[in-house]
């Protein structure tokens, strides 16, 4: 599938900011089931210092730096990408989890060791005991390890509601839990924070989705966000990816960005202003489907 | 030495080394707590001596280990082959906060991994040293060592210049070389700097005390800004790129933008520099991953690997619960073993061992109890026997490592106490490496007291020149408020009765001008009681902005801001204002008497010995605006009172003015209204007198650094220039020309008002043009992506 996504951060401020650093993962990655056409990021004000680099998880990450008083910022990453779908994998045909997680701790493969580095606690992704137990009855005993990583999303999708106003960008694993409440950035964390308490190997994956409009009404532009979703390290298959906000597999209509050990790891625009004031943030995502 | 000397000889000694490490200021910010705090490594005075057999050893064992840890650093930020062939494990890397994934691929500047690491050594039961911890993030105490020699080679200067003990001075100069080199490679007159945490730091002394000596100035974070990929430091002329870091600030503060976003002590863009290979830094950001407990017990493979040779230092050794013997032995010996935390050492871990292993056996490590042989120390009670600690330090010089013969000698009630850290509750030695040859003298003392600025400039730092100007202020402020309270309390302390002192009512009136008022009586007469709760207020209530009280701890906290530009016998002088009111039921007068010494001996400190920069010319500003303030604030409150023009009034407004020397010398007649309002208002010749300070601020501002070179074009220099036009204008002879005291009241007391309003806006927009900073705040895009199915 081929799809255009336009990406817009835009903020305002009340007094004039003299210097914004930013950091900002919007270049999608080129991967098996993803080829990048085109990227293109456009910043105003034109910043004096552009800087692109692959990070320590393969992603590639500018920092520019608005040297100038400014009192607008907007940042727009315009990118054309061709998907396919992920060859299909049986749930139930892959390791029992617990194989899982012992091939993760002997490490014998290289990719089991790439691997092994998203099993452990992250800034953002804190393993706490009530996270546990709500793992576990995803997970019972001999389980097949993908099997149980879509029931729990299932349970996820079922048992929490999805609400804006519910979580921050600073929102806990632990709170999102006692809350039910949250985004797809939280439902994400919850999620890899289920399976890694069980010393699975799982990453957050920042991104798209394309979404459809329901039947007979036009497609709002600019009504699309920032995703987030989850993948799960299956061996002997590689990484599988799911969507715990929306319960289903990730496919064709979902546009990878990057990944990490969690949000803090790929946000996809953070930074630091000095001076500024308030400010006041407009984000707009526009995801296409062209030809 | 200690057997020669009597017990009092001894607490004479150690009293005198209390006190010289006091007067430099070696304290936990004394002005907050005085008592509630501890000092860090308080100096006891018996020294620790090694043999040069010994220090051979040491030093051969942390030059390997230096070497070691500095190779290890290189291939985790790179290519991270020791991780890849199985040499370390996983988890070292993976589970542990001090990797900082995001420095990784980074090659520092300098070329040096570790450019500065410390190991804290101690000797066995069974005489061997052993290393017990590692220290690479930003090793603490190299300051401590160095305030402790100098304290102890006076103490005992016939002892240490008899005997041949080795230098310190040649290892700082070593660490200099060597970082001026690796910077110089980059530009030529590279300019260095040291980052500190602030004053609110408990071992800001250690930062400042290294800045002057090793002549690198004291910045932090706020001065420092980064613009296209480079590290700059707010100077009031502009920005002035920075070549290199001494940091003192821990690895996860050191960049709000990369790292963590609550905090402001670090460089916002410090990484992107790094990355960018713009700056050296010392060490560089993540290499507290040397600090990991479990890395030492990795050190003996490593060693044979990627050295190939054995470990000369062992290290204290230890069991790893992340490996599966590790932790069954661990467990079956766990009653004498001590767990603790193996990658994390700031997070803490179940006390129950096996609660602690179950919850995340990769986060625990257990070791036996660490049994440090004891040293004599010089207690209260005579000698007692202490367990110690030394810290060594070690830098990169070129090609290799160079190791400060000497140290800091950690000692403490307990071992806990000891093993806990904490600079407050630890004591401190010298330590003293005795050498076989003779020992050349050599010192960088000549260097300690200057100020550190980068040399070739006159510029200074935005925040430097905000305190300095708010020093000025209060210093001034106080001794106006002193010399108005003490001629009060000077008339109370004699024989008369109050309502005998015609001045006294006059004076109590001029008390406004501080911000006292006190409450009269029908006939004008003070009640007894208000008038002793308000005097009493006015010296002594903390909470009171205009207390003399609360003043004097705005002059030290200033003071403390720019501790490093100010000379140890400037610091004397403020550390003696620190008990202001504390002793109580002490004799006012003789307080203030005091008090305004030590003001005075300042202000001449500070007038003779500080260089005539632009730090210099920011306190001096600061001085002359509040002075012109008080002036134009007494005569204000003096002119309408009824007692104007009265020889004893004129002369109680000579004497709070400053100014009775002046006009006797000048006049020698009686006491007459126009003479003393000429020489406290016009004569350009009374230092004290408003057009003097009006003439150096208008001297000061033009000499300010300027973008642009237009003379008064900014609106300070207008405003300087208008108000000292508007007091030359005065005609003092024609406002009393009718000879009657109420007269210069109506025509003077508009300009004094309109002056006084002119000077506060002077302040504030020299403020506004050099010295404004700005908050940083940082912002994120949330991730909200909304979709049905």
């Amino acid at each position: 599938m081929r799809l255009r996504v336009s990406h817009t951060t835009a903020y305002s401020y009340s007094a004039p900011a003299s210097l914004s650093q930013n950091e900002v993962y919007l270049t999608p990655r080129q991967t098996a089931t993803q080829q990048v056409l085109s990227s293109e990021l456009q910043l105003t004000p034109q910043p004096e210092y552009l800087h692109r680099r692959c990070d320590y998880f393969g992603n590639i990450a500018h920092v520019f730096m608005v040297q100038q008083g400014h009192r607008q910022l907007a940042v727009t990453a315009v990118s054309e990408v061709l998907t396919s779908a992920a060859p299909a994998v049986s749930p139930q045909a892959t390791l029992a989890w617990e194989q899982v997680v012992e091939r993760l701790g002997r490490h014998a493969a290289e990719d089991e060791l790439a691997a092994l580095q998203f099993s452990f606690a992250s800034p953002m992704v804190v393993v706490e005991e009530e996270v546990r137990a709500y793992a576990a009855r995803s997970f019972p005993s001999g389980r097949a390890v993908l099997a149980g990583a879509l029931d729990l999303m299932g349970r996820i999708y079922g048992e929490f509601s999805y609400d804006k106003t519910a979580s921050t960008v600073e929102t806990s694993v632990g709170e999102v839990l006692a809350s039910r409440r949250g985004v797809c950035q939280d439902f994400a964390h919850l999620a890899i924070a289920c399976l890694r308490s069980l010393g699975l190997a799982a990453r957050y994956v920042s991104g798209y989705l394309q979404t459809l409009p329901p039947p007979g009404r036009p497609r709002l532009v600019g009504a699309d966000a920032s995703h987030a979703w989850v993948a799960l390290y299956v061996p002997d298959v590689g990484w599988v990816d799911f969507d715990p906000t929306n319960n289903m597999p990730v496919g064709e209509s979902h546009i990878t960005v990057a990944w990490g050990r969690d949000y803090s790891d790929v946000a996809p625009v953070k930074g630091v202003v000095m001076g500024g004031g308030t400010h006041t943030l407009e984000v707009r995502v526009d995801v296409v489907q062209l030809g | 030495m200690v057997d020669e000397a009597t017990p009092e000889l001894l607490r004479q000694r150690q009293e005198r080394v209390k006190r010289m490490r006091h007067e430099d200021g070696a304290t936990y910010n004394p002005f907050d707590a005085p008592d509630g705090r501890g000092i860090p490594y308080a100096l006891e005075m018996v020294p620790v001596p090694l043999t040069t057999e010994e220090w051979r050893h040491l030093e051969q064992g942390l030059m390997q280990r230096a070497t070691l840890l500095e190779r290890i650093l290189a291939d985790v930020y790179g290519p991270q082959q020791l991780l890849k062939s199985g040499l370390l494990p996983p988890e070292l890397i993976f589970a542990n906060p001090r990797f900082l994934p995001v420095c990784h691929g980074i090659r520092p500047a300098g070329g040096r991994f570790l450019p500065f690491y410390a190991a804290d050594c101690y000797r066995g039961s069974d005489g061997v040293f052993r290393v017990l911890r590692d220290y690479g993030g930003t090793p603490v105490g190299l300051g401590y060592a160095l305030e402790n020699r100098m304290v102890i080679s006076r103490i005992f200067a016939e002892l240490y210049h008899g005997t041949q003990i080795r230098r310190l001075a040649p290892f700082f100069r070593a660490f200099q070389t060597a970082m001026g080199s690796r910077a110089l490679s980059r530009r030529e007159d590279p300019n260095i700097a040291l980052l500190s945490p602030g004053p609110e730091s408990p071992i800001y002394f250690e930062q400042a005390l290294l800045s002057r000596y090793l002549g690198y100035p004291l910045v932090e974070g706020p001065d420092l800004t980064v613009r296209n990929g480079r590290v700059f430091l707010k100077k009031l002329a502009g920005l002035e790129p920075v070549d290199a870091l001494f940091r003192h600030v821990d690895d996860r503060h050191s960049d709000p933008f990369a790292l963590r976003r609550d905090t402001t002590l670090g460089v916002a863009g410090l990484i992107q520099a790094a990355r960018e290979g713009t700056i050296d830094i010392v060490n560089p950001v993540g290499a507290a991953f040397v600090d990991t407990p479990l890395l030492s017990l990795l050190l003996p493979r490593l060693c044979r690997h990627l050295l190939e040779e054995a470990l000369v230092l062992a290290g204290h050794g230890g069991l790893w619960c992340g490996e599966e013997e590790g932790r069954r032995e661990a467990l079956r010996r766990a009653a004498e073993l001590h767990f603790m935390p193996a990658l994390d050492d700031t997070a803490a871990i179940d006390p129950d061992p096996r609660r602690a292993v179950a919850a995340s056996p990769l986060a625990v490590m257990a070791r036996e109890a660490v049994m440090p042989s004891l040293v004599p120390v010089w207690s209260e009670g005579g000698l007692a026997m202490r367990p110690l600690l030394m810290r060594l330090f070690v830098c990169a010089s070129e090609g290799g490592f160079t190791v400060l013969p000497g140290g800091l000698g950690m000692t403490a009630v307990d071992v806990e106490t000891l093993l806990s850290g904490v600079p407050e509750r630890l004591a401190s030695k010298d330590i003293w490496v005795l050498s076989d040859e003779p020992v050349e003298p050599f010192s960088m003392m000549s260097g300690l007291h200057s100020v550190g600025d980068f040399r070739r400039s006159s510029d200074l730092p935005s925040r430097v020149a905000d305190n300095l100007l708010w020093l000025g202020r209060y210093l001034e402020r106080a001794e106006g408020q002193v010399r108005l309270l003490r001629a009060i309390f000077r008339r109370l302390a004699g024989e008369s009765r109050p309502e005998d002192i015609p001045e006294l009512s006059f004076l109590l009136a001029l008390l406004q001008a501080i911000g006292v008022t006190v409450p009269l009586s029908a006939d004008r007469r003070p009640d007894q009681a208000a008038l002793a709760l308000a005097l009493d207020e006015a010296l002594f209530h903390r909470e009171r902005a205009q207390s003399v009280a609360a003043v004097l701890k705005l002059v030290q906290t200033a003071a403390r801001n720019v501790r490093d530009r100010l000379s140890r016998d400037c610091w004397r002088v403020i550390d003696r204002l620190e008990d202001f009111g504390d002793g109580g039921g002490s004799d006012p007068l003789e307080l203030l008497d005091n008090t305004l010494f030590s003001l005075s001996a300042f202000s001449g400190m500070a007038m003779e010995g500080m260089t005539r920069g632009l730090g210099w010319r920011f306190m001096d500003m600061g001085r002359r605006i509040e002075r012109a303030l008080h002036q134009t604030a007494l005569l204000r409150f003096a002119l309408p009172e009824e007692g104007m023009g009265r020889p004893y009034a004129l002369e109680a407004l000579l004497e709070v003015a400053d100014s009775i020397m002046t006009y006797r010398a000048r006049y020698r007649t009686a006491f007459m209204t126009a003479p003393v309002l000429d020489l406290l208002l016009l004569d350009e010749s009374n230092p004290k007198s408003l057009v003097f300070q009006l003439e150096r601020l208008a001297g000061h501002v033009d000499l300010l650094p300027r973008q642009n070179e237009r003379r008064y074009a900014g609106v300070e220099a207008r405003l300087a220039l208008e108000m000292l036009t508007a007091a030359r204008l005065v005609d003092i002879t024609a406002t009393i020309s009718t000879g009657d005291a109420s007269s210069p009241d109506r025509q003077l007391g508009g300009f004094l008002d309109s002056m006084a309003e002119k000077l506060l806006e002077f302040a504030q927009q020299l403020s506004a043009h050099y010295l404004t900073r700005v908050t940083a705040t940082p912002h994120f895009s949330h991730c909200a992506g909304d979709h049905g199915p």
